[in-house]
């Protein structure tokens, strides 16, 4: 089928990968983004401006940082896998 | 800038309520598909059936190939999700129509739909013992991890909805753009490329919800 072809769908190492790659950006700015909104509102509801903010912040960033790491790594598993396979295929 | 003529106008439907006329509208197109479909299932399929099950059969084997046996009892849900964006993102490069994912609210409806069941399939396949995916590798490590999880998976909601928004809004925003300025001679070859995105951006929410769903269900590491 024409279409299946031209957008790869049956191909695993193509569209599959490249959706991982492009979702690993906005992954780490929006968990900074919560980050700010949840220390944000406990300083709202407690009164204490720049703590909860700031430390919250902190966290997302970090949050940010393990999600790069784990997706990171899933798009070397899967690279791995499919190597694996590949090889496989050739014995 | 808006649409010349559009079809939510002609319905007299207010402006700020039009995607959820143009999400019907996706509903509808996709009742009357799977209908006319269903009502002549062949063992040769042909034509329309033909077409049905290259593009279901394909995710399915997809979906078992990455999550396993067990994706063929969610399957039906990932394959809902992948149809019901692709024509929501398709209906806005149709004539009259407006593609109701360029609003932010349609988004957040679908995002934050997948965050709770991928939860609520967690919570399911685990029990109280899928507080572990939260906890992070090691027990000293607790305090730090758990506050760090919580951030990280309340950002997935937020993530998906903005990629499908900026993306399909800002596809809408160029399109019209370039019909202002040159129409035809550069609104037909970027209608090529928008096809290609946009199939490619209901391919990424597909797969970043199966992606959710299966570390929900697999063992925390």
């Amino acid at each position: 089928m024409g279409l299946a072809k031209f957008f790869n769908i049956n191909d695993r190492n193509y569209i599959d990968n490249l959706s991982l790659a492009g979702s690993i950006g906005l992954h780490m700015v929006s968990s900074i983004f919560v980050g700010v909104a949840i220390g944000y509102g406990l300083d709202y509801w407690l009164d204490i401006y720049p703590w909860c903010s700031g430390i919250f912040m902190l966290l997302g960033i970090v949050a940010g940082f393990k999600n790069v790491y784990d997706d990171t790594r899933k798009l070397v598993a899967r690279w791995r896998s499919e190597t694996e396979e590949k090889i496989g295929k050739k014995k | 800038m808006e649409h010349p003529v559009i079809l939510s106008t002609l319905f007299g439907i207010p402006e700020e309520y039009k995607h959820v006329f143009y999400t019907w509208i996706a509903m509808v197109i996709l009742f009357i598909v799977a209908l006319m479909a269903r009502r002549r299932l062949e063992l040769v399929p042909g034509g329309l059936q033909n077409f049905l099950e290259v593009i279901i059969g394909g995710l399915e084997d997809f979906t078992v190939a990455t999550i396993g046996e067990k994706g063929r009892k969610i399957f039906p849900l990932l394959c809902g999700i992948f149809l019901f964006i692709l024509v929501q993102n398709l209906l806005g490069l149709m004539p009259f129509c407006d593609a109701p994912t360029a609003n932010v609210n349609t988004n957040a409806a679908m995002a934050l739909f997948v965050f709770i069941y991928y939860n609520y399939v967690g919570l399911r396949s685990w029990g109280p013992r899928y507080i572990k995916h939260f906890m992070g590798p090691m027990p000293a490590l607790v305090p730090l991890m758990l506050p760090i999880e919580l951030v990280s998976h309340c950002a997935r909601p937020l993530s998906l909805t903005l990629r499908l928004f900026g993306n399909i809004r800002g596809e809408e925003i160029v399109l019209l753009l370039f019909f202002s300025m040159a129409p035809l001679v550069s609104t037909l070859p970027s209608y090529f490329l928008f096809l290609l995105a946009k199939c490619l951006q209901a391919f990424i929410f597909y797969m970043l919800t199966m992606i959710y769903l299966q570390g929900a269900m697999e063992h925390a590491h």
